[in-house]
């Protein structure tokens, strides 16, 4: 399938130094391609995204699973690290692991993507990294839930935003990447995650423990989480005030959004990406297209095909595996009409009826973006 | 100097190990580099010198050779990252900008990300 990003080049010191040696000698030499990657966007700080072709599967395995970061960061040692609860509360916390895990324990399964997943496809280009669209997986996250630290901490009814920070300490004059989220939906899903799928959270995804927030991106997911701090008002600084926005209605692409005009990125919005197509078929024998769809909203409600841009949309069978804002797998079993290159799309709605749009928003930052994913069958008589 | 993988023995490493494999047979992930280990340099060019210094100490060229911005997008980016701490000599500054626009415009759809190894999970 040609939408996953490792086009063939010719053999050039360039693209050999882009495409990773020993993809391309498996290439040159006509063998199949190693299976089971990443896709490194930035040697360091690490940041790496999963292939398409390997987000086939219901959980995404920690070894498979995207990596982000802003700086380079060391993980805290676990044995010595402290959640700080403070804030808004009658009785501020400091929690050790042993303590944390001592809490009611609580294991959800849902989405984390970044939100600047699919940089890469706007135009005109944003600078950051040019994610495609693998920044994304779906993983089972066990921890305590924030509501109940919270309330044992005895937070205030003056408390409307929770204040994040993990250890991960800035480079020179970079701004700290502190963070708030609305004091509601860290109540109602957030967790401190010390589990990704049933192992100890690898330190590059935040051990000793992490923020998860369901629905939302990646941005309110603070990795090496240091502190909980319940307050009146938002956090300021760069990370809230400039990056991390999204226009609050659309305009004209290319045309920079002034920061009042946005508002902080929260919920995802609702995406389908193709996993698994073939890249041949032939008119009149069936083949199986393949997926994975998620949203903001907690369920998916359909997803449709269409290999007519648009004019008519085959209904995609839903896996049975769901959870609240966790992604739905889908498959269609597609019959060529005519030979010829075909260009085939997808389309989710979701469980409040948001529909992925043909073309996402363009913004400055290159946040969210969720439109239609296609892909190009050769279609023989 | 940032290339600490020496292309050309990973290559051929990956050409003997992918022979043993034999066709059809998947290729075990060992024979992939580690994420971080292999670090393309950036291009030469009047400004290398400041870029590898200014830029390159808190992230990769990666970063740098993925972009496709214009002259004015990396002007305000040259801008945004000596406020966070990048040492840019103001009189190479234009220059700088230059460089960057020069490799990494919109035009530039050369970069490929490498293909890295699965990460182990208590790495």
């Amino acid at each position: 399938m040609k939408a996953v990003g490792e086009k063939r080049t010719p053999l050039t010191r360039r693209t050999l130094i882009g495409m990773g040696a020993a993809a391309l000698a498996s290439t040159a030499l006509g063998l199949p391609r190693p299976e089971r990657r990443l896709l490194q966007m930035n040697a360091y700080a690490p940041d790496a995204e999963t292939p398409l072709d390997l987000l086939t599967t219901y959980i995404t395995p920690n070894d498979l699973f995207f990596v982000r970061h802003h700086w380079n960061a060391t993980a805290p040692d676990p044995r010595t690290w402290k959640l700080t609860v403070d804030g808004e509360v009658a009785l501020p916390l400091e929690l050790s692991l042993a303590d944390l895990k001592r809490f009611p324990r609580t294991t959800v399964t849902c989405v984390l993507q970044c939100a600047g997943n699919g940089r890469s496809l706007y135009t005109p280009p944003v600078p950051g990294i040019q994610w495609r669209y693998g920044a994304v997986g779906n993983a089972r996250w066990t921890g305590a839930r924030v509501r109940d630290l919270l309330a044992k901490a005895g937070v205030k009814g003056t408390a409307k935003h929770l204040h994040t920070a993990g250890t991960d300490d800035p480079p020179s004059k970079t701004p700290p990447f502190h963070r708030s989220l609305e004091i509601e939906k860290a109540l109602e899903d957030g967790i401190v995650a010390w589990e990704m799928n049933g192992e100890p959270l690898p330190p590059l995804h935040g051990a000793p423990a992490r923020l998860v927030v369901p629905g939302w991106a990646g941005d309110h997911w603070m990795k090496w989480l240091a502190k909980l701090s319940p307050r009146p008002d938002p956090e300021k600084g760069f990370y809230m005030d400039v990056g991390y926005r999204y226009p609050a209605k659309p305009g004209e692409p290319g045309v920079t959004f002034k920061p009042e005009e946005m508002r902080p990125v929260t919920e995802l919005f609702v995406k389908s990406s193709i996993t698994d197509a073939p890249a041949r078929a032939r008119v009149g024998s069936p083949a199986t297209i393949r997926g994975v769809a998620f949203s903001g909203a907690p369920d998916i409600a359909k997803v449709e095909l269409t290999d007519d841009d648009g004019k008519n949309w085959k209904t995609a069978d839903l896996g049975r595996e769901h959870d609240p804002y966790a992604w739905r797998l889908w498959s269609l079993s597609w019959t060529p009409k005519s030979p010829g290159k075909v260009r085939v799309a997808a389309r989710a709605t979701d469980s409040r009826g948001s529909v992925q749009p043909r073309e996402a928003v363009w913004n400055q930052s290159g946040y969210l973006w969720n439109g239609w994913h296609s892909v190009e069958i050769e279609v023989r008589a | 100097m940032t290339e600490k993988a020496p292309l050309a023995v990973v290559a051929a490493l990956a050409i003997s190990l992918a022979a043993l494999g034999g066709p059809g047979k998947p290729k075990p992930p060992a024979d992939l580099p580690q994420l971080g280990t292999l670090i393309a340099p950036l291009p030469e060019g009047p400004a290398k010198d400041v870029a590898d210094r200014a830029c390159l100490n808190c992230h990769s060229g990666d970063v740098l050779r993925q972009q496709r911005l214009t002259e004015k997008q990396w002007t305000a980016n040259v801008t945004k990252m000596i406020g966070w701490g990048a040492e840019v000599p103001e009189d190479r500054r234009e220059e700088l900008v230059r460089y960057l626009a020069k490799n990494f415009g919109p035009g530039n759809v050369a970069f490929r990300p490498v293909a890295v190894r699965p990460i182990r999970p208590n790495r």
